[in-house]
Parts: C-alpha cells; structure tokens; sequence
C-alpha cells in the first residue's frame, strides 16, 4: 500500500512538472505593459502578446495604451506612488532619470536572448544603445530608432512654378527662400505655409542647427551651458524671422505640419518627420501615398555652416521595472524580446525601424522608399541629448524660442536667459 | 449605584447629525486633508518624483520658489496669472450669471426656460480639455475668431493673435472659461431666484414698486447668501483653473502669460520631478485661497441675516 502510494505521488510530482511545460513555473504573471498610442502598431503588437500568452498559459499582460507626450508623466506619476507598471517605454531623454534612481532593472540577458551586454551591443548598430547603456549594463531595447528628414509635397512645388527635384531646399537660407514662393498668405493669416518647424521638439531640431554653427548644448565635460554666443544667436535670430513677427513664415500656433501634410490639402509643402510618417500616410490617404507625389530630403544644413550636422536621433526603449520579482523581471525581458523578434513585421506594416544590424542591412529595409535618405542623414545626426534635467532643457528652449516668435524677445536676450537657466540646471549637480 | 445619563432631544439629535457626518468627514480627511497634512511635509523637503530618498531642507523650497526664477518661470509669475484670470473671470460670470438668470426667472413657460437652462449648462458638462480642443480650432488663425473680428473691425487678413499676444491670450482663456462654467452658475442663481417666496413680489406690485425698483430693493438682498456662495465657489474655481491654460500651451501658446499657479506646479512637480518645490507653491495657493475665502466671508457676512 505504501509503495503504491508512493508510486502515485512521484507519478503526481511529475505530471506537475510537465504540465506546466519544461522548467516553466507555473505561478501566475502579470505583465502590465504601458505603451504609446500608435493605432497602426496597436494591431501587430495585440497579436504578438496573444501568441506569448498562448506560449506562456502562466502570463497575463495587459496593455495600457497612452499618448507619447502624457506618457512619461504617467509612468513617473505611477513609480512615484509605488505602482509603476511592469514593462513601458520611453524616449531616450526620459530615460537617465529612471536609471539613476534604480527604478529599472537591467536586461536579463539569458531571458532577452543573448550572452551579455557586448552580444547585445553587437546586435544593434553603432551608438543605438547608447542612451540605455550605463556602467556596462544594457538597461533597455529600442522599439524603434527616429530621425527625422523633410518630406516635401511635390505637387505644392509645382503649383508654385518649383521643380521638387532641383529645387528642394539644401539649406536653411533656401528654405526660407523657397517658402516665400511657396506661401500664400490672406493678409496676416498663413493659408498655405511651405515648410514649418517641429514645434515644440527643439532639442530634436534647432539643437543640430546650433552645431552645424559650431555652437553646443553642453560642453562635454558637462560644466557649461549654451556654448557659442554667435551660434545661438543666429539660430535664435533665423527663428525670429520665421515667426509672425518676421517673415511670417510659420508658427507654433497653426496646426501642426506633418499632421496636415498627410491630408495633401494644398496647405503645406513641407514638413520634418520620420520613416514611420510614410505608414502614416498610407494610411491616412491612401490615394496620396501611391500618387508619388511626394518626397524626402536630408535635413538642411546653414550656407555657413561649420558641421554637417542632421537632426538628432532618438529611440523609444522598452524598459522593465526593477520593483517586479526576478521571475517577473525575466518574463518580462522575455516578452520584450519576442516582440523585437519580429523587426521586419514593424518595417514593412507600421514603418518602425529597430536598428539591428540585421534588419539595417536587409532589402525589407534598403527597398523601403526613401530609405536611403533617412539612412544618409543617420549617419550625420547624434543622439539626442538624454542627460539630466532633459526635460527642463527641452522646456526652456522653448522658451527662448518662441520669446523670439511670438513675444517680441530679443535673440540676445534670449541667449542670456537661455544660458542662465540651463546652467543653473547643470550647475545643481556639481 | 451608577445612574444612566440622560440626553437631551437636542442632544440625541447631535449625535445623529454627527453619526450621519462621519462618513463625509472620514472621506475628506483621508482624500483631502492628508494630502495637505503630506504636501505641507514634502515642502521641506527635497524630494524628487523618482528618488526614493529625500532629505529635510527646511524653508529652502519657500526661499526658492519667491526668490528665484524657476527657470524662467518664477513664481511671482503666476500668481500675477491667476490673479489677472480669477478677477477678469469670476467677477463678470457672477455678474453675467445674475443677469441670465433674473432673464430665465421671468420666462412665462417653463419650457423655454429649461430649454435655456440645458442650452447655458451644457458646455459644463464637456471636459475641459474638449472645450479647449474646440476653442483651439476658433481661434486658430484660420478660425472663426479672426474672420469674426476682421468682419466686426472691418478688417481684411489681421491675424488678432488670440492665441499668441499675451493680452490676448489672457482674453482667450477668460473666454473659454467664461464660456464653459457660467451656466452651471446660472442654474445657482436660478435655485436661489425660485426660493424667493412669490409673496413678496406680490406685495411689492400692489405697493406699486417698478421691476427695477423690486429687483434692487428686494431680490438683490434676499439673494445675498447665494451671492456669497456663488461668488465663493466662482472664485476658488477660477484660483484653481488649470486645464485651459494647460491645453492652450500644449496649442503652440507661449506659456508665461497663462502659467496660473496650478500650471506652475504641474511643471515643477510633474514635468520636472521636483516635488519639494511643487509641494511649496501648491502651500502658497492654498494660503492665497484661504486669505481670499475669509475676505468674502467677512464682506459677506451680514447675508446670513435675511430672513423671509
């Protein structure tokens, strides 16, 4: 009886283990993952966490979807009371913040797939994990890299005796002189703008027009602010005759470009956007994206100009929060990256790049249309500034920036406040 | 022996008012007096929203917050803001939502005057994130704003600027909020207007006293305890305002005309992570709101003496 009985409860012992799979825990998960909104990866990404489920009958995830610009608050809000969620993303800049104060974990390598941190390195091209990088430990992976090039509607061009091919603007000088043959105007009021900035993403933009000056952000001991007084000022001064107060070019306060660039209702010629704005007009006008009436070019760059330098680059990073058990930790960084294993899905449904060497390299990518533009100008942009106090930095340029547009400030005055208030940010954490 | 107590009927009836109040008191000690017992601690201290540590710098973030320039956005900035919005918004609205109110009182039909009624309240029931989303698109420069104006001055292509030049953009978020709150004081008014016993009015018409006469002499002063609630809450709600300006800035608008002390916050605390500094200006509304409620109540203090 006794043997019997013993018979039966290794029997139990092993059913229990091989119910649940090769050594898979069968204790229940929950992934809650906060993602931006983006409605043509919603699709894809809803699929890919149905099939980890299914893969994984322990793991729960739910997704929670926001607008990018409300969701570093809510992430921050949420860690701040204790209740982060399991996995989320965030722009490069966000990033430092959450490392520094041990709110995310690193990767798990064996879970995510790899040997370590150089094979993870490896896998992606040059300087993407930078921004995620600390101390020799990768802490997040990019669910898509960003730069940002002009997209032009040729049809604009046309209409206004312009050749899009020849005529396209190389340099800001002939960006404002082709924007004045574009423009149409009803008296003040701006009815068709030929280009107009990417109000208010000024660490993204205006920064590299600083640098192509010589000027810089930060020197790079990190001690001073706002380095290049003439750099600055230029670039302040070409933003003063933008605004209605100057040429009257364009403004913060019309609706934004790229979003009614997508329209093709003769309003805009041109714009500053990334690859993913192509999957955007397709879907958003179908008619438009086959027309071939449109075109990308590289960011331009002053006649003057003392640095080819393009608009920066930035990532959206999937972290996991440090706060979860290892096991969920794990699960996490699994699920992660089950999701990047499908990088060429991302290129050719929602145009999102994943900057692994293998898919940089792959035709999917090199036949993707203007490719090779984004490509060109990747290779003249850095990283967009991720350091502390980012946010605040972001913030205060728009204050010298659109002081000069909108509210009558001098440029020179700008620069000294703009100096002022970085440096005292960068200051703090002498 | 021990001998029971006797209650009073007064006192018997104290204790069940009390009992019935525990409920509201326990609620507004946990969601709204713990929260200002926890920002009055945070003030003092240096605690940023993603550390988990933080020390005691006693009065720093007060010496901050009315000394320096926030970057570039000091404190004395916005309580200039709000001040400007609050005055230039709760004194026209109650005055607007009197005069309507007074109006819809002498509709005959009570079907019109619910028609009024649900057509004047309805913008409050939207947020007020769409209700800005919707003044955003008429003040656009392409807007209805600018063509209404260049119609009304004259005018050919101005662009007035509505959600640029910061008087204007002032104006604009009086506007708006003008436009959203004044019927949710309306039907205050209405309430207060329907409990005016229609006895006095009849007195009043066989003494002979005009409409205006009667409106002055007798519905002004009988009205006097909704007055100072009206103008109480208009006024703390106007001190608070938030959402509007907040929307606006994220439009494209510059954001020292309208960085109202909420705003402020937001970014000091929020954006910024710097909940110490935030913490300490949300204290300094809170004061402000304070000081301003006790001097309504003295202004108003002899309304609790009408009587019917």
């Amino acid at each position: 009886m006794r043997k019997a009985l013993s018979v039966l409860l290794v029997l139990l012992m092993a059913f229990s283990v091989f119910a649940g799979g090769a050594g898979e825990s069968n204790d229940e998960i929950v992934i809650e993952f906060w993602t931006h909104e983006d409605a043509t990866r919603q699709a894809l990404e809803d699929q890919y966490i149905a099939e980890f489920e299914e893969m994984h009958p322990n793991v729960t995830i739910n997704a929670t979807r926001q607008a990018s610009s409300r969701l570093v608050e809510l992430v921050q809000t949420a860690f701040a009371a204790g209740e982060g969620p399991t996995v989320f993303n965030l722009t490069n800049d966000a990033v430092y913040s959450f490392v520094s104060t041990g709110n995310v974990a690193p990767m798990d390598y064996e879970a995510a797939g790899y040997a370590d941190a150089a094979a993870v390195e490896d896998a992606y091209i040059d300087g993407m994990l930078e921004a995620v990088t600390y101390d020799g430990e990768v802490y997040g992976l990019p669910l898509e890299l960003n730069n940002w090039c002009i997209f032009i509607n040729k049809q604009v061009f046309r209409d206004a005796g312009l050749d899009p091919e020849t005529d396209y603007p190389k340099t800001w000088e002939e960006m404002v002189e082709v924007s004045e043959k574009l423009v149409i105007r009803d008296g003040d009021i701006l009815v068709r703008r030929g280009y107009d900035f990417r109000y208010p993403y000024y660490l993204e933009t205006i920064v590299p027009m600083v640098e192509q000056l010589g000027g810089k952000l930060i020197s790079d001991d990190g001690t001073e602010a706002i380095i290049g007084e003439d750099a600055w000022i230029k670039v302040l001064t070409f933003m003063q005759q933008w605004g209605p107060n100057g040429l009257n070019l364009g403004s913060p306060t019309y609706t934004n470009a790229r979003s009614l660039f997508n329209r093709n209702n003769n309003d805009i010629a041109m714009c500053t956007t990334g690859l993913y704005q192509e999957a955007r007009i397709r879907s958003e006008n179908p008619e438009f994206y086959e027309s071939g009436d449109w075109m990308v070019v590289p960011y331009p760059v002053f006649e003057d100009a003392v640095a080819d330098v393009s608009a920066c680059h930035y990532g959206q990073y999937y972290m996991v929060n440090a706060n979860e058990d290892p096991e969920t930790i794990a699960m996490a960084w699994e699920f992660i990256a089950f999701m990047l294993s499908h990088g060429e899905d991302y290129l050719t449904k929602v145009n999102l790049i994943q900057p692994t060497k293998e898919l940089m390299n792959s035709d999917t990518y090199k036949n993707m249309p203007y490719s090779d533009v984004f490509t060109y100008d990747l290779g003249r942009a850095h990283v967009l500034y991720y350091g502390p106090h980012a946010n605040e930095i972001q913030s205060l340029l728009r204050t010298a920036i659109e002081g000069v547009m909108l509210q009558g400030v001098t440029p020179e005055d700008a620069y000294t406040q703009l100096k002022t208030s970085v440096q005292e940010l960068i200051d703090e954490d002498a | 022996m021990k001998k029971n107590k006797v209650y009073s009927i007064e006192q018997q009836q104290a204790r069940w008012g009390f009992l019935f109040t525990v409920p509201c008191l326990i609620f507004f000690a946990v969601f709204s007096f713990y929260p200002i017992i926890y920002a009055f601690q945070t003030s003092f201290t240096d605690r940023q929203v993603l550390s988990r540590n933080y020390d005691y710098v006693g009065l720093e973030n007060y010496v901050y917050i009315f000394t320096k320039n926030n970057g570039g956005f000091p404190l004395s900035n916005s309580i200039r803001a709000t001040l400007i919005f609050t005055i230039g918004t709760f004194i026209p609205m109650i005055i607007m939502s009197l005069i309507i109110a007074t109006f819809l009182m002498q509709l005959r039909r009570d079907k019109y005057r619910g028609f009024f009624q649900l057509m004047y309240y309805m913008p409050a029931v939207l947020s007020s994130v769409v209700a800005a989303a919707i003044w955003m698109i008429i003040f656009d420069p392409r807007g209805l704003m600018n063509q209404v104006s260049n119609f009304i001055m004259r005018s050919s292509g101005v662009d007035y600027n509505w959600l640029v030049d910061p008087v204007m953009l002032q104006v604009s978020t009086i506007i708006i909020y003008f436009w959203k709150y004044i019927g949710y004081f309306v039907i205050l008014f209405i309430t207060g207007l329907a409990a005016i016993p229609s006895t006095i009015y009849e007195a009043a018409t066989v003494d002979g006293s005009s409409r205006w006469h009667t409106f002055w002499k007798i519905t002004l002063p009988l009205l006097k305890p909704t007055t100072a609630m009206v103008s109480i809450m208009a006024m703390l709600q106007c001190l608070k305002t938030f959402s509007t300006q907040f929307m606006l800035y994220q439009g494209g608008s510059p954001r020292a005309p309208i960085d109202v002390i909420t705003m402020n916050i937001y970014f000091t605390g929020i954006r910024n992570g710097r909940l110490g500094r935030a913490s300490a200006m949300s204290l300094v509304l809170f004061v402000i709101m304070l000081v301003f409620t006790y001097l309504q109540l003295v202004a108003n203090r002899s309304s609790e003496d009408v009587e019917y």
